[in-house]
């Protein structure tokens, strides 16, 4: 725009420190209800069924729990408006913060959804009422066995076997984190074994802590900074030059909540992070993984969301806003579109015998399983009805499996499939890449 | 604020205590603003209340049982599908109950004789992709994908495709209404049977008063359920293309295609338009403002600053596009004897043919998408037009004059005259002014340039969309009449005597220009010394 054309408008200061829900005004005062933030992207959408992609506003129908309602309750609580109550507690945590509509804001409005719900729980912790009961449990957790579940801290490492090959020394250190550790150890068992069948050595941390996700998720910053801090360190002192990881959630801390506490990018951490679908996808590509053993099963594919819409790098961004809302200097938005999503589908697509059919929500447009970011340990009924949401699409494209790469996904599915009684497999994509390997 | 307890037990019998709230947390989650269509501006500010309960019904008699208890109580309502309309589809009154219309989500489709029927709940895109499975399609506009169907039914419901499938009230097959007092009405062949094949009634048909030009927002009662009709459209998939953001549907392009052509002059371009409607080609016929394309190239809000920035009076005054869609209904024949017939009349007139995109990202799913809210933050469509294709052209051009004595705050636009295009094979010719600003900035002169913009219709005598509720009855309705105020609120006491239905419109504009300040200067008509209406 030529100068002279442009009214004086004041600039203001801005950042994207989630420490400041004020860094947010703009982006709640914007939403416009248009509720692309609900539903599946138009161009996507496959019709009267499966058309949402919120699992909090499709657990709870009132428009708070949707994107939409949050932004409107995030500008009274900022102003001082709205008293924190039980209810409104459950509105802000009832969510599994999954991204869903943060990518959908962002096709038209560009607005930072994910990041502003991410500081209205770090104001929930600064205000004394978050986070809640069942979280504070696993912080508990976290502060005195160094995971999620309150285990045994020296059976971290319990799930290695024998046939399988950890190095002393790797370029490669395989971040197994807690649910794989203690409850999934067949994803730990297997991303090890797949590595191990590649070739390509990997060390584990002499000393692996929780990665600090729930505690990032549901407003604990400065706990989950000082995890941060310290896990980057581990990872530095090792010489590791990259951390892999099977566990989405683990991947999105790592990658970009790490980062962003930290006030850093994802570049500087010193380190690269993958996910073992990085590493499977890129090995498959070079022939050193080969998937040979035929897999005849008909499967599905659930795209985790911190694999996919939530993963974009981190870079640390502060300018002004002025004329129009625009901001100086320019921000590159994260849209979650450096998801993982193709990655994934190659290597899908590279299993023998297997027949992959993709339900209708696919991508940034899939719904979340609802388990992610402190939802299942303090809203298992939500939990519950979201996997129980997807389940009902995966039967409706028949598949006998449904695959996904992150070990909550696999138990919440796996819990809801069994008192469901549906006769559907969960797999994790390590177990399902191993199962096509011969070894 | 809440409701009367004893109303609130009586609503909370018929749908449950899950579905029933006045917790205040929730309830700040139906506040109208400070975003979205008319949002930030006076009007939401002054007339727009967060509501004293929220319920949720699941069926017409649930809505019945709610609207009766709600005059047994004398508590005011107002329906709410989607939520999109901005301002006028929230609250208006203290200790008022938003009945939110989601849950009214049925849904059925007849693929022999044409037609969907769907509940209040259910919107724009998922109606189209089920039509295209069964080889039809239907366009409801207006709000765009994410919008109620009904709602946007009952107020605007136009697009581009309005070029071949017509105007909305021609679409709708029977419609359900829930009076304000309670009682049930079917309206269309629905009137008489459970056959939606026709939209006329026996006899006087009260669709009229419903829908009218564009609607009463919610003032007389709640519509639960809709018969639209859809039309054939062509076999092939159109296949979904692309990331979010970057998505389109992907067209077959031997049987759907945009083009875009620039012409010599004005006069060029609607001729085009005419004689596409003549030959009876195409599928939809439209001149989209100049900044719409901006938004589509940019990759976000600065960099349309950037690119819109490079524009000029001179480049808008030279901007001459028409975008067609060619549909090959029958055949891919057909679809080569429409592009045949489009490159004659281009041809004729200069018409340029240049690059288009293969895809539509915009308007077979959505419709005005969201996207509009990127540049400033605000937006509102100022005013539609339906006129003979050569009228529709010169309204737009008035208001761009208008709108230069309030830029600033309006977006700077170099006197772009807006939307048009043709409906119905040329028949008519729409055109539809959009205005943009920020929120933060003073708003008193978006406020003014709204209120305006009526007096220079009935100064210049055009057909215009603000009338009614839209802006103050008193103004407009001696004029447009000259009794029509008069006439409209006759309706309003007659099947809503307590004004329960989302009070106080159709006087709320009339009552804003009254409460608000900075609107009074403005104020040279005559209004009576009370508003006609229960207090």
């Amino acid at each position: 725009m030529r100068k002279e054309e442009m009214f004086d408008t004041p600039k203001k200061k801005v950042s994207l420190d989630v420490t400041n829900l004020e860094n947010f005004v703009y982006d709640m005062s914007r939403c416009i209800k248009c509720k692309g933030c609900y539903w599946v992207e138009h161009t996507y959408m496959p019709g009267i069924n499966f058309s949402v992609r919120c699992p909090s506003n499709l657990w709870n129908d009132f428009d708070a729990y949707g994107a939409f309602g949050k932004m409107r309750i995030g500008i009274a609580i900022q102003e001082g408006r709205l008293k924190w109550t039980d209810k409104l507690l459950e509105i802000i945590y009832a969510d599994p913060l999954c991204g869903a509509c943060d990518v959908g804001c962002k096709r038209n409005l560009d607005l930072e959804i994910e990041l502003t719900l991410e500081a209205l729980r770090i104001k929930a912790v600064k205000d004394g009422v978050g986070p809640m009961p069942a979280h504070k449990k696993i912080a508990k957790n976290i502060e005195t066995k160094h995971n999620q579940f309150g285990a045994v801290h020296e059976n971290r490492k319990k799930w290695i076997s024998k046939d399988i090959n950890v190095a002393e020394k790797a370029d490669v250190l395989y971040f197994v984190g807690c649910s794989s550790s203690y409850v999934n150890q067949g994803i730990a068992k297997s991303t090890a074994k797949i590595l191990n069948a590649a070739g390509t050595d990997f060390m584990l941390m002499g000393d692996e802590w929780c990665c600090g996700n729930t505690l990032y998720s549901v407003g604990m910053i400065d706990e989950a900074r000082e995890i941060a801090k310290r896990n980057i360190e581990a990872v530095k002192a090792s010489g590791a030059k990259t951390l892999l990881v099977s566990c989405a959630e683990c991947y999105r801390m790592w990658k970009v909540d790490y980062p962003k506490m930290l006030n850093i990018a994802t570049a500087d951490l010193g380190f690269e992070v993958i996910h073992l679908i990085e590493f499977a996808d890129k090995a498959i590509a070079n022939n050193s993984l080969k998937p040979k053993k035929s897999v005849d099963v008909r499967f599905t594919y659930h795209d985790a969301c911190s694999v996919s819409r939530l993963c974009d790098p981190w870079t640390p961004w502060e300018g002004e806003r002025g004329w129009m809302g625009t901001v100086s200097p320019r921000l590159k938005r994260r849209r979650g579109q450096q998801g993982l999503y193709f990655q994934a589908r190659n290597i899908l697509n590279a299993i023998p015998g297997a027949k992959f059919v993709e339900m209708p929500r696919t991508r940034e447009n899939a719904l979340c399983c609802g388990a992610g970011r402190g939802t299942k340990e303090a809203f298992p009924e939500l939990a519950q009805f979201s996997a129980k949401q997807r389940i009902d699409e995966v039967k409706y494209v028949s598949a006998e499996v449904l695959v996904s790469a992150c070990p909550w996904c696999k138990t919440n599915f796996t819990q809801a499939i069994k008192e469901n009684g549906d006769g559907i497999k969960v797999m994790d994509i390590s177990e399902f890449i191993l199962s096509s390997l011969e070894i | 604020m809440s409701i009367k307890k004893e109303a609130y037990n009586a609503l909370e019998s018929v749908v449950g205590s899950k579905y029933l709230t006045d917790d205040p947390a929730i309830c700040e989650g139906y506040r109208s603003g400070p975003g979205g269509y008319e949002s930030g501006l006076g009007y939401e500010r002054v007339m727009t209340k967060i509501p004293g309960a929220v319920i949720l019904p699941k069926t017409t008699e649930e809505v019945q049982r709610i609207v009766k208890i709600c005059n047994r109580y004398k508590v005011p309502y107002v329906p709410y599908s989607t939520g999109f309309y901005g301002p006028r589809s929230h609250c208006h009154v203290e200790n008022e109950l938003l009945v939110d219309l989601k849950r009214l989500n049925h849904f059925e489709i007849d693929e022999k004789h044409f037609y969907v029927v769907v509940g209040s709940g259910v919107i724009y895109s998922p109606i189209q992709q089920e039509a295209m499975n069964k080889g039809a399609y239907v366009v409801i506009g207006g709000g765009g994908a994410q919008a109620s169907a009904i709602a946007n039914l009952i107020g605007d419901g136009w697009s581009p495709l309005s070029h071949r499938i017509g105007l909305p009230h021609r679409r709708i097959l029977g419609t359900e209404l829930v009076l304000p007092d309670g009682e049930l009405v079917k309206m269309g062949s629905l009137a008489v049977g459970d056959d939606p094949f026709w939209g006329d009634g026996i006899g006087p048909d009260l669709r009229g008063l419903l829908r009218g030009y564009t609607g009463l927002r919610g003032c007389l009662g709640i519509v639960t359920k809709m018969a639209i009709k859809t039309l054939p459209f062509q076999p092939e998939p159109l296949v979904p293309t692309g990331l979010s953001p970057n998505t389109g549907l992907k067209l077959p392009e031997k049987r759907v295609k945009w083009i875009n052509y620039q012409l010599p002059n004005k006069e060029a371009q609607v001729k085009a338009m005419y004689e596409i409607g003549k030959a009876e080609i195409a599928g939809a016929v439209t001149k989209v403002p100049l900044f719409w394309r901006a938004i589509a190239k940019a990759e976000c809000k600065e960099e349309f600053w950037e690119l819109w920035g490079k524009e000029s009076e001179e480049t808008i005054k030279n901007f001459f596009i028409v975008r067609v869609l060619l549909i090959g209904y029958t055949s891919e024949e057909q679809m080569k004897y429409d592009e045949n017939v489009l490159n004659d009349i281009m041809k004729e007139l200069g018409g340029i043919p240049r690059p288009t995109k293969p895809t539509d990202e915009s308007w077979i799913k959505n419709a005005d998408s969201a996207g509009m809210w990127l540049m400033c933050g605000s937006y509102v469509s100022v005013d539609y037009v339906i006129e003979t294709l050569s009228q529709a052209t010169v309204h737009g051009e008035y208001y761009a004059e208008l709108k230069k004595k309030y830029t600033p705050p309006l977006m700077p636009d170099y006197g772009d005259p807006g939307w048009f295009q043709s409906f119905e094979l040329g028949h008519q010719g729409y055109s539809e002014f959009l205005i943009y600003w920020d929120q933060d900035e003073d708003t008193t002169g978006v406020d003014h340039f709204y209120l305006e913009t009526s007096k220079m219709n009935i100064r210049e005598r055009f057909y215009t969309s603000l009338l009614g509720p839209h802006q103050p009855l008193y103004l407009t309705g001696p004029k447009y009449g000259p009794n029509y105020h008069e006439w409209l609120l006759k309706i309003k006491d007659e099947f809503d005597p307590l004004w329960v239905c989302h009070p106080p419109v159709p006087l709320a504009h009339d009552e804003f220009v009254e409460r608000a300040e900075w609107m009074k200067p403005l104020k040279d008509w005559e209004t009576p010394k009370k508003f006609p209406m229960p207090q």
